[in-house]
């Protein structure tokens, strides 16, 4: 691939992340059914993902794994591995984050009847 | 040496997960096992405190990859010192809610201690560790243990405020991951020492925009105005040692890792006065907001609030002197707010509304609470000889040395403000007469004790300052020199 093509390919990588964690921003924000508020929390968590991942990615690189077939193989180029680390991680505490909100969902819904924001929101902002 | 810096954040850990099965073979070990563990704690971290002030930070490599590679954790004057009292407000808190107030049943007993040790392992962890992503695990480990004790109670609108906190929570957690990677991809590292040494060839674009991502995601966390929505509301309905616990650890957790930020990982010098002015409006903001509350929970949390703001304030000086004010505050609000909570919470006990109109006359039915009130009020307002005194003062000297008399101005008005509120409430608890169907309760035995010790350290820290300053000097200078903490870090060899 080219070079120019490739930077342009990665701008736009980062570029469809960073729309999608907006995307998410917004749901969350901007919704009143409190579902909706936590789908939007865990799409902008995937586009945060997803940025980081494409943070660690370099031109040609293989998977990070140390083995016989990347030592006898033409390509020596490894992607860089930490942030898919990070990436693993921050996707384990994101879905805990999301039991808990959906938890908090359910015994919202348990005492009032209702998902929207406007109905259950008697504490001032 | 009787144990390293490892052992405060994984022996809580282990005592968490395994409360519930200890729980299967006798109910009460669930009580027992984190006092114990906190004890042991707070002995292990006065003696390496000890060792620390006379030898020289202890560094710790996890898992055999020396830095910057692998995590490590610093247990410097620093450091240790915010350890050290946050451990001990820890087993405060758990003193005092040993026998609840309420009847609770065995499950939520469980799942409350579980909770506050996880809390505890999250804020020692975000100020031990040297490393920025693991810094993200225990904020978010700090924070789902802080969303499950607020929503404590069913009955309340505990989990609106809950869920309010998780929101702004998440959000922040997202901005935190956003601007390690910024850092990350610029320096290829997430250890803070060498991040500290190579910051100045990273383009002040991204410095900036990192820096202000950190300050946003920290400071929804660390109450800072206008990012505290959720506080005031989770104060109010959660149960009041949680309050405690929030004002005590999780606030101080926060303003340590923003001041980390700011002292040693960046050298943005602008980042000082930013600081003097989010700190001035959080504290007006806060305080003038507090005096117009009707209910005392939430009345406390807008001071705590201001409290922080006034901390930051401090640390924005960035001499050695602000630093200084700065921890003593941080010490001293700690202790006192604390003692506020949790016997503001008998106040108000049996009252619905839990306004502040319902602690008349209360003195007679509830004497020793009420006095430990008073003290604490007249404390955290800066009365002398009580131990908010010589912090508040240092504080000011400090603003007159910056030649900041602007600052100094607008802070002996607000406190004026913080008279007003505190004394309005101790009036109503000693002067007025008692309300028709308020039905005093007393506080248990353990209770009580938890706030006679805190009662008790302010007096002490009031008449004998001296006890805590020469350890809080060393904590200063040691955050001051920036150099030696690189050098300390990078040069371990495994």
């Amino acid at each position: 691939m080219d070079s120019s093509l490739f930077q342009l390919l990665n701008y736009g990588v980062y570029g469809t992340a960073i729309l999608v964690m907006l995307i998410g921003l917004y749901g969350a924000l901007v919704k009143k059914s409190l579902l909706k508020v936590v789908i939007g929390l865990s799409v902008m968590e995937s586009g945060l993902n997803l940025l980081i991942v494409a943070l660690g990615y370099l031109k040609g690189g293989t998977a990070p794994i140390f083995s016989e077939g990347f030592l006898n193989g033409s390509n020596k180029i490894m992607v860089d591995p930490v942030p898919q680390a990070l990436v693993l991680t921050a996707i384990v505490i994101g879905f805990g984050v999301t039991a808990v909100a959906l938890s908090l969902v359910i015994r919202l819904y348990r005492h009032h009847g209702t998902l929207n924001i406007d109905e259950i929101r008697n504490l001032k902002w | 040496m009787v144990g390293t810096p490892v052992l405060f954040v994984a022996i809580p850990l282990l005592a968490a997960f395994l409360i519930p099965l200890l729980g299967m073979i006798w109910k009460e070990l669930v009580r027992i096992v984190p006092g114990l563990v906190l004890m042991y704690l707070m002995v292990l971290s006065i003696n390496l405190l000890n060792h620390v002030l006379v030898s020289g930070p202890i560094v710790e490599v996890i898992a055999g990859w020396a830095p910057p590679f692998g995590i490590n954790l610093v247990f410097s004057a620093f450091s240790g010192f915010l350890v050290t009292l946050m451990i001990f407000l820890g087993l405060v808190v758990w003193l005092y809610s040993y026998r609840f107030k309420r009847n609770v049943g065995f499950e939520p007993a469980k799942k409350y201690f579980l909770l506050l040790m996880m809390l505890i392992t999250g804020a020692v962890g975000i100020v031990l560790t040297g490393d920025i992503f693991n810094m993200f695990v225990f904020i978010e480990i700090t924070g789902i243990s802080g969303y499950g004790l607020t929503a404590f109670y069913t009955g309340r609108d505990s989990a609106e405020a809950s869920f309010k906190y998780l929101m702004l929570g998440s959000i922040a957690s997202t901005l935190l991951l956003l601007a390690i990677m910024i850092l990350y991809s610029q320096l290829g590292t997430l250890n803070m020492a060498e991040i500290a040494s190579k910051i100045h060839t990273v383009n002040p674009t991204y410095k900036v925009i990192s820096l202000i991502l950190f300050i946003s995601a920290l400071g929804i966390e660390a109450e800072i105005f206008p990012l505290n929505g959720w506080a005031p509301d989770a104060y109010a309905e959660a149960p009041g040692p949680v309050g405690a616990a929030f004002a005590g650890i999780v606030v101080k957790a926060s303003v340590y890792a923003i001041i980390r930020y700011i002292f040693t990982i960046f050298d943005i010098s602008g980042a000082y006065s930013f600081l003097i002015i989010i700190g001035m409006m959080t504290l007006i903001i806060a305080e003038t907001a507090a005096i117009r509350q009707d209910k005392l929970k939430r009345m406390l949390a807008y001071s705590s609030i201001g409290q922080m703001g006034l901390v930051l304030v401090a640390f924005g000086f960035g001499t050695e002197e602000g630093v200084f004010a700065a921890l003593f505050l941080m010490l001293n609000h700690a202790i006192i707010k604390s003692l506020l909570f949790l016997s503001g919470s008998y106040l108000v006990y049996n009252s619905k509304d839990k306004k502040i109109v319902e602690v008349n006359g209360m003195h007679k039915f509830l004497p020793i609470t009420s006095f430990l009130f008073a003290l604490g009020a007249f404390a955290i307002v800066g009365l002398p000889p009580f131990a908010g005194f010589w912090s508040k003062l240092s504080v000011l000297t400090a603003a007159a040395d910056s030649h900041m008399l602007f600052v100094l101005a607008l802070v002996l008005i607000v406190s004026v403000i913080e008279l007003v509120y505190y004394l309005r409430v101790v009036n109503r608890i000693y002067f007025f007469k008692k309300g028709e169907n308020v039905d005093p309760k007393k506080p248990t035995f353990n209770a009580l004790l938890a706030m006679i010790v805190l009662g008790a350290l302010i007096l002490v820290i009031g008449f004998y300052p001296d006890v805590i300053t020469g350890v809080i000097h060393k904590a200063s200078a040691d955050l001051m020199d920036k150099t030696k903490y690189i050098n300390d870090v990078l040069s371990i060899k495994q």
